[in-house]
Order: C-alpha cells, then structure tokens, then sequence
C-alpha cells in the first residue's frame, strides 16, 4: 500500500492514482484521524462503495443504499458535507439507519460530497469509535480530499466504459448480486426495475436484512415474489 | 400610447420576466404574450408560429381557436408577412391589408379581409442570427399599430424568445447529462439485463451474460444497448 505522510502527499497521491481501489481509505486514514473511512460512489454514479477502512463503515454505506437515506445522500444531493458528531446524542434525523446502526460502534459520523463541478459523484464517509468534531483544518482537508476522490472516480467509470466489457467484478462490496436479483424479479412480476427495486428494498427492511442478502435468496430460488389476486406476495 | 397602457406593458412584461425567474411552461409562457398582445396593443388577434426542426413554421398558439383565424395565419406561413418576417428576421408591416398588390400574398391577403382585419404585422422572434418563429398581430383599423406599438411588440417577442431558448438549451443539456449517467452505469443495466435472463431461460447469470453477449455480436449492437431493451421487456429472446 501506497502511504502518505501528510496532506500534500495524500492530495498528490490521490490526484494521479493508480492504486487499489480499495486501497483509498487507508491512504485518507493517514490525513485525518478518525477510526475509519470509505469512498462509496452514489448520486451521478451507481451506488458502490469502492473502498471501507473496515467492517463498520462498509456496514454504514450499506445501510444507506438499502434504505436510500442517511448523511451521505443528504451530502450528495445538498453538494455540502454533513456533520454528526454526536450519533447518539442528536435526535434522530433518520430511524431506520440510527436503528440499524444501534449495533455498530458509532459515535460519529462525516460525510463529504465527491463533486465535479456541480455533479456528484459519490461521497467519502468518516466516522470514529467516539463522538467526534472535525476542526476547520480537518474539515477543509476532508472536503478536498472528496473534490479529489470526485475526478477519480469519474475517470475510472470512464475508463469502464471505453474498455467496453464489464471488467471482472471481485469487489467485497459489490452490488452486482442485487442488479441481478432486480431484472430477475422484472422478469418474474413483468414490474418496471424501479417497482422492483422497490420490492427487494421492502423486503429487505421488513425482515432485517440487506438486499444483497435478500438478492442472493431471489437468485437461488429460495426467496420468490408471486402475484396472486392482484397482490403481490413473497413465497418462501 | 396612453399611461394606462403604459401600465398595463409594464405589468406584462413584469408577468413575463416572473415567468422566467420562477420556472414555467414554454407553451403557457406564449400564450401568455399573445394574450398581452391583444390586451395590451390595439390588437384584434395575435398568433405564434414556431419552426419546427425541419424548418417549418408552425402555429403554436393563438388568442382564438377559430378556423378562420388559424387558416389565415396559415396562408400568411406560407406566402405573406408571417414568412417574410421569419425569413429575412425584421419585423414585416401592412399597415393596409386591402392595397396590397402582391399577386403571391393574395391568398392571404382575401382571407384576412374577409375577417375584417385591415392591419397586420409579423415580428421575428430572434435572437442575435438565430430566427425561431414569429408573433403575428392583426388589426381592425387601418394603421392599426403606431411605431411605438411595434417596438412594444418586439421587445415583448425578445423576452419570449429567451425563455423558449433557455428551455431549449436545458432540455438538451440536460438529455445530454442522461445519456452519460445511462453510459457510465452501463454496468448496472447489464447486471439487470442478466437478472431478467436468467429468469427467463433458468439459467445462471454467467450463462446469462453469454446469451446476452452473443445476441449483441449476432445483431452487431452494443451491449449495454441491448441490456436496456432487454430490462425494459421491448426485446425478448
């Protein structure tokens, strides 16, 4: 692993990076001090994380996509990072992702808009073990860090499409299994992708689990939607 | 031009610009000018004619649904004031309908008379080279439209004309930035696309992506392409 010592570098790096992907973290890890950090796509781009520090803050971009709320979609659609450096303490903007979250060893989280121009392409989350408040100077670094991290990830979905054939996708986070799962359940319920997107998301929250979990149960036929009277009921 | 049409200019024209600043709809923008037109210019009727994308004016609104009226206008489209005005970019005025001599405008010419109108006035909705239609003012009277009527007219025309633009250039802009969100998300679709495959044929999704794959190359189309039709059921196989 690539490792900068401070922020020039870690700027330096990111600007012309050639890394691993999931790489990235830990190279933000070194410029701002919190407990952990992930680089997920989302908003312009489809949601992936594409790098998480560790198990808790892949589990914290999961549940945003899942649910479809929380601060890093507040940041990609306001364009500004948010602030919450006290999960616990403030009152609940989201129930379902703080509920989620109850688990996980929290106490605060950051969350950065990955801007080009006026485009967002996805967001850079920090979080930290204890409530936690970013400086002005840590702020300032996180969010040009994210401005950064914004052209890299355009350039390598760029890059994708030139090279025209899906590239082997290996990533821990990946998404694939609940694309797979949505056009799987469009071809059984002749639903449109939204319907069924919507379908997988419900059934995920109304049993506790996430959607890849879920997608993985439609794809080897143990989990199947069936419409009966006009309803659409889930066989187990 | 009296004060309290003054008034009423300075209202229209106060409406439009909040048109523009607040969001609307280009189609109730214009017909919002046609009807400032009649109530605000010594005006009997007013018409609007936009080109279409093969150059052709068309009419898009009017003060009166009359088949008379859009008949007129229609002529005038053809041969008279509406198509010089769009062609050349300058406002045309006939100030007296009934000595025009031009054998090419007579068409026109005894369809307007025949509905009592002695005036008429065609306006290029222009901006800078760019000509994109026309307002087309009739009047009762002859001399129906003094000079600063026109210019009344005109600038009314500027506005509208930069709102119809403004919407033009974000519809393409904004086409524009689906197409690329579609194309660097193509991954998403194809993953989609073999979801509804698999299901299809029962098959796993790698055997999926081979179907997909050799139905592209058959057909000589992109993949993500095909993927689209595929997830949107418009192509089955």
């Amino acid at each position: 692993m690539q490792v900068a010592d401070d922020f020039d570098d870690a700027i330096r790096l990111l600007r012309d990076y050639s890394g691993a992907d999931a790489d990235l973290a830990g190279v933000i890890l070194e410029v701002v001090r919190v407990t952990g950090a992930s680089v997920s796509t989302m908003g312009f781009l489809a949601e992936e994380t594409i790098s998480a520090s560790d198990r808790s803050v892949a589990r914290l971009d999961e549940a945003q996509f899942d649910l479809g709320e929380g601060p890093c979609w507040d940041a990609v659609s306001t364009g500004a990072p948010v602030s919450l450096p006290d999960l616990r303490a403030a009152p609940a903007r989201w129930p379902a992702l703080e509920a989620m979250l109850r688990s996980e060893p929290i106490g605060a989280v950051h969350a950065f808009p990955m801007l080009v121009g006026s485009l967002a392409m996805g967001a850079l989350d920090l979080y930290h073990v204890e409530p936690y408040e970013l400086d002005d100077v840590e702020t300032r670094q996180a969010a040009a860090i994210a401005e950064v991290l914004g052209r890299h990830v355009l350039r390598r979905a760029l890059v994708r499409v030139v090279d025209r054939e899906p590239p082997r996708d290996d990533s821990p986070f990946s998404r694939r299994i609940v694309h797979q799962a949505t056009g799987f359940v469009v071809g059984q319920l002749g639903v449109s992708v939204d319907e069924a997107t919507l379908l997988i998301q419900g059934m995920a929250f109304s049993t506790d689990r996430s959607m890849r979990e879920v997608g993985q149960d439609i794809l080897n036929g143990s989990r199947r939607f069936e419409v009966r009277e006009n309803m659409i009921e889930d066989e187990r | 031009m009296t004060a309290a049409r003054d008034e009423a200019l300075f209202d229209a024209f106060a409406s439009l610009a909040d048109t523009l600043v607040t969001g609307y709809d280009v189609v109730d923008l214009l017909q919002l000018l046609v009807e400032t037109c009649q109530r605000t210019l010594d005006v009997a009727e007013a018409g609007l004619l936009l080109a279409d994308t093969s150059g052709d004016l068309e009419l898009v609104t009017s003060t009166s649904e009359s088949t008379a009226l859009v008949e007129t206008i229609q002529l005038s489209a053809e041969s008279g004031p509406c198509i010089e005005s769009f062609q050349t970019g300058e406002p045309v005025a006939v100030p007296d309908l009934a000595g025009v001599g031009t054998e090419a405008w007579r068409g026109f010419r005894d369809a307007a008379l025949a509905q009592g109108f002695a005036s008429v006035y065609a306006i290029p909705l222009r901006l800078r080279t760019e000509v994109i239609g026309t307002l087309n003012l009739f009047g009762r009277r002859v001399d129906g439209l003094a000079a600063r009527d026109v210019r009344a007219a005109q600038a009314l025309a500027d506005v509208a004309t930069i709102g119809i633009l403004h919407e033009r250039s974000f519809r393409a802009s904004d086409l524009l930035r689906q197409q690329l969100q579609l194309a660097l998300n193509s991954r998403v679709v194809i993953e989609q696309a073999k979801g509804v495959l698999a299901h299809q044929h029962g098959v796993t999704p790698e055997l999926a992506f081979q179907l997909l794959r050799r139905y592209a190359r058959n057909n000589q189309l992109q993949l993500a392409d095909v993927a689209v039709r595929v997830v949107h059921r418009t192509l089955l196989f």
